[in-house]
């Protein structure tokens, strides 16, 4: 096997076969023995690169109801905070209001599916599973715990963050095909504000990179158990790293793409129905896993008091990452675009390029050497 | 101008990334708030299930107390939206009798009715949640309009004149005060002595009186109606049933 796979795989795997064997059993109960004509069927149930494959299907599927679900559940935190910090509820059906999203999601499934007759079909179908697909995808590329992956390659990092940089293509597309102009405006924006923050946040990477000496997320964390949580030594690189972040997960005060008040919904202006809500599930995924890789980067990931599994720490300090991300979008006024991109090009890549420096001075001098 | 472009140009300059104004200012106050709001809770009633606890003074529905009630119609004259109606209600205790009933789906809880009644006989009540399933419930009748009087439910704005106040005065006066109702005038010259302002007025203010002077053609005294303004509660009636339309209100300015 190319990629060394998670518990959850290995587990999968040993119940598809179990399963495709009772039913290749079933079939050979029933009479259908070598010589009858659907014999080739059963051989091929039974085969391990069939069961390979469906164990990989239900990994997916998993991941995919993982993904909505931390969607689901990150709106949820988001509404409940920003109401208190506004002085009000927030939801209030259910638990804590735990199940308005639920319901919310409901009633966005039931919704008829609209396709406006002027865009361009295809490519208006297409652009959301490319949305789709690139968020849920970062899902499988970040670990939770030092044996809780679904995919664990050397380059892990460079990986997630080339998954991370698809979204604006996505975008243009989406905004280009609705054939509208509010989408077209928040489709381009989108795909500038993407692109410009990009770089920042690439460099504060590559400053961790330069630290741990790695690309690979379980090695990241296991350099920071040994010596010490980055957030420390490369604190403005932290800081750099959140802000873009906040910019790349198109939140307040970065929320151009999708300006209410000008631009109606941005370049999702035109979706409705459920794909609408799965572009906002994935919007939220998106936040959260720019949220998982600060604390995997900068806050030590899965480590902690061992009270706790690391995946609860690991949880714990990407959903610490998210409430400030809440604070931000509660305290801010959304900015303009050239005041967006001035501030990305003037402030933030030269604290990206220090935090480089002070990376490289701390390699050379403390930490001992190349 | 000069000085707006240079303002302007300050403000571009200093605004990104001036961690003072725009970012910490606005990070202290949400989180002093949500601060707050955990420790406490939120600013919102939870409305069916919790309410807000309602002054005496609250202007709900108007409501009615039956035996004060001295059908003057000051009420149904006062209604900005002309949602009060006498009606005829026939009572063991009140015998046969005009009382205000109430189209409360048009009322807008204004209190003027209250306000203007000579008797206190017309309250406002705590109640609003009114909601019906048709307009005729909402078409409150004189006895579904009672209510138990409370002293918080009678409306007694106290009240001054614009004279008074140019004058320098700032004594308030009660509801009733002689200073500040309003009179019945007579042209005697107009009457013809049919005594129906006699028989319409509510309070018995009205009473023909002979002048002195002798009818030439039937030898009998001529009558005209006298005015006791103790009494009177201005409520305009006879004013609207002479038939000759020598009475008139005089104001008191």
């Amino acid at each position: 096997m190319m990629f060394d796979y998670s518990g959850l795989y290995q587990f999968l795997y040993s119940v598809s076969s179990w399963l495709l064997w009772e039913v290749g059993r079933i079939l050979g109960f029933i009479g259908i023995d070598s010589g009858n004509i659907l014999y080739p069927i059963r051989q091929f149930l039974v085969d391990p690169q069939f069961v390979y494959f469906v164990a990989l299907l239900l990994t997916a599927l998993i991941y995919l109801v993982a993904a909505l679900l931390f969607g689901i559940q990150f709106i949820w935190m988001e509404r409940k905070f920003l109401g208190r910090f506004m002085d009000r509820r927030g939801t209030s059906v259910g638990f804590l209001g735990f199940f308005q999203n639920f319901a919310d999601a409901f009633k966005v499934l039931l919704k008829a599916v609209i396709t406006p007759k002027d865009a361009d079909k295809r490519v208006y179908q297409f652009a959301i599973f490319a949305i789709l697909a690139v968020s849920f995808m970062l899902l499988g590329l970040v670990p939770w715990d030092i044996n809780w992956y679904a995919v664990n390659v050397p380059l892990a990092l460079l990986l997630g963050l080339a998954v991370f940089s698809l979204a604006p293509f996505a975008l243009i597309l989406a905004g280009w095909s609705s054939n509208n102009k509010y989408t077209l405006i928040g489709g381009i924006r989108g795909a500038a504000q993407l692109i410009a923050y990009e770089v920042p946040l690439l460099l504060v990477v590559v400053s961790v990179i330069v630290m741990t000496g790695t690309l690979n997320f379980n090695e990241m964390v296991a350099w920071q158990q040994g010596n010490i949580i980055l957030f420390i030594p490369l604190f403005i690189g932290a800081l750099t790293f959140f802000i873009a972040g906040v910019a790349e997960s198109e939140r307040v005060p970065f929320d151009l793409p999708e300006a209410e008040a000008e631009l109606v919904e941005g370049w999702q202006t035109e979706y409705g129905s459920l794909g609408w809500g799965l572009v906002m599930c994935a919007d939220y995924l998106r936040a959260f896993i720019i949220c998982a890789l600060f604390s995997i980067l900068f806050l030590g990931g899965w480590t902690g008091p061992t009270f706790l599994p690391g995946s609860v720490w690991m949880l714990a300090k990407a959903a610490l990452v998210f409430f400030f991300m809440i604070w931000v979008r509660a305290a801010m006024v959304r900015i303009r675009t050239d005041q967006l991109l001035k501030f990305c090009w003037n402030r933030l890549l030269p604290l990206a390029v220090i935090n480089l420096a002070v990376a490289v001075l701390i390699k050379i001098y403390a930490v001992g050497g190349w | 101008m000069a000085e707006d472009a240079k303002n302007k140009s300050t403000y571009q300059s200093r605004s990104e990334l001036k961690p003072r104004a725009w970012i910490a200012d606005g990070l202290r106050v949400t989180f002093k708030t949500l601060v707050r709001t955990t420790v406490h809770r939120p600013n919102t009633i939870q409305y069916p299930f919790e309410k807000l606890v309602k002054p005496d003074c609250y202007r709900g529905r108007p409501g009615i107390v039956l035996e004060k009630c001295i059908a003057c119609s000051k009420c149904v004259r006062i209604c900005p939206n002309r949602c009060i109606e006498m009606v005829p209600i026939e009572s063991a205790t009140l015998g046969k009798v005009k009382r205000p009933q109430v189209n409360v789906a048009r009322c807008m809880m204004c209190g003027y009715c209250a306000e203007v009644c000579p008797t206190n006989a017309m309250i406002v009540t705590p109640e609003f949640e009114l909601a019906a399933y048709s307009r005729s419930e909402l078409m409150f009748d004189p006895f579904k309009l009672q209510f138990e009087s409370k002293p918080g439910y009678e409306v007694c704005s106290p009240m001054i004149l614009p004279s008074e106040i140019k004058a320098g005065k700032t004594e308030m006066h009660n509801k009733g005060d002689m200073a500040i109702k309003d009179t019945v005038a007579l042209d005697a010259k107009k009457c013809i002595s049919c005594s129906r302002c006699e028989k319409t007025c509510p309070v018995g203010a009205v009473k023909m009186t002979e002048t002195g002077e002798i009818n030439p053609k039937t030898n009998k005294p001529i009558k005209k109606p006298a005015f006791d303004n103790e009494k009177c509660v201005s409520c305009e009636q006879c004013v609207d049933v002479c038939p000759k339309s020598c009475l008139s209100m005089k104001e008191a300015m």
